[in-house]
């Protein structure tokens, strides 16, 4: 099986494995009772991780879309396709570490977070380290098969592995934050 | 040990002091509106550095607020 199916694979199931652990451990709390024509306000935190997805998820999907077109090794040889890939990827890092920045800098400022969003923010990181282990599980399993009987793996994956895995690991990050509002 | 729940009279609290707001008690017990929406609702339990500082507010103590309730 190809090596971008197996990374189209290892994003299926981090995702799925999120979703598992957070419908999982949900706790049984009393159904919302607003008033008609009234909903949950939102919080900057969760503003912040929503918008933070939504910038940087078509960032990493416009990256990985160059390098599945182009395939790994026209990525890691020609310039004019691995600059504007490396540019995505650290433009999506960037947009997805925002909110854990912040939320460094806004942890010691009154009345920007309250404890709430601390503790949704302490637990946030939960689902990081399952997520990035799935993501290196895919690749080197999706690697060895493909590359069976040969002397040696391309370098370039080296690269791709690293981006992969500090993509998954903000992603997973943002998406801890914003299931923490809904279940907290 | 029994399961517990904490019910509270953050609502009846707030209108009796005159109709206060939400984000008005929200503002000042130092967080956010949603907290005080959860709260309300019964999905929240707050720390009791919390529920001290609403029960300033209303000028009364923790017990007047908050009520445990054990389901036996």
């Amino acid at each position: 099986m190809s090596v971008i199916l197996w990374t189209v694979l290892a994003v299926s199931l981090v995702l799925l494995a999120v979703f598992l652990v957070a419908r999982l451990s949900r706790g049984v709390l009393p159904a919302l009772d607003l008033p008609p024509g009234e909903s949950l306000p939102t919080t900057r935190m969760q503003r912040l991780a929503f918008r933070a997805l939504c910038l940087g998820v078509p960032l990493i999907a416009a990256a990985g879309g160059i390098v599945a077109w182009f395939g790994p090794t026209v990525y890691y040889d020609d310039d004019s396709v691995r600059l504007p890939v490396t540019f995505l990827l650290i433009a999506g890092m960037m947009v997805l570490a925002a909110p854990t920045l912040l939320a460094g800098a806004w942890v010691g400022r009154d009345g920007v977070l309250d404890e709430r969003d601390r503790a949704i923010l302490s637990r946030a990181p939960a689902g990081q380290a399952a997520a990035i282990l799935i993501v290196l599980a895919v690749w080197i399993i999706g690697l060895q098969e493909s590359y069976r009987g040969q002397p040696g793996i391309p370098r370039v994956f080296l690269y791709l592995i690293f981006w992969s895995c500090v993509e998954v690991s903000l992603l997973a990050s943002n998406i801890g934050i914003l299931i923490g509002y809904r279940r907290a | 040990m029994p399961k517990a729940t904490i019910r509270n009279h953050l609502r009846t609290l707030r209108f009796e002091a005159g109709e206060m707001t939400q984000q008005g008690l929200a503002d000042r017990v130092g967080c956010t509106r949603q907290t005080i929406v959860l709260l309300e609702q019964g999905r929240y339990v707050p720390s009791l550095v919390l529920a001290l500082r609403i029960a300033r507010t209303f000028g009364r103590t923790v017990e007047e607020v908050f009520e445990l309730v054990e389901d036996r």
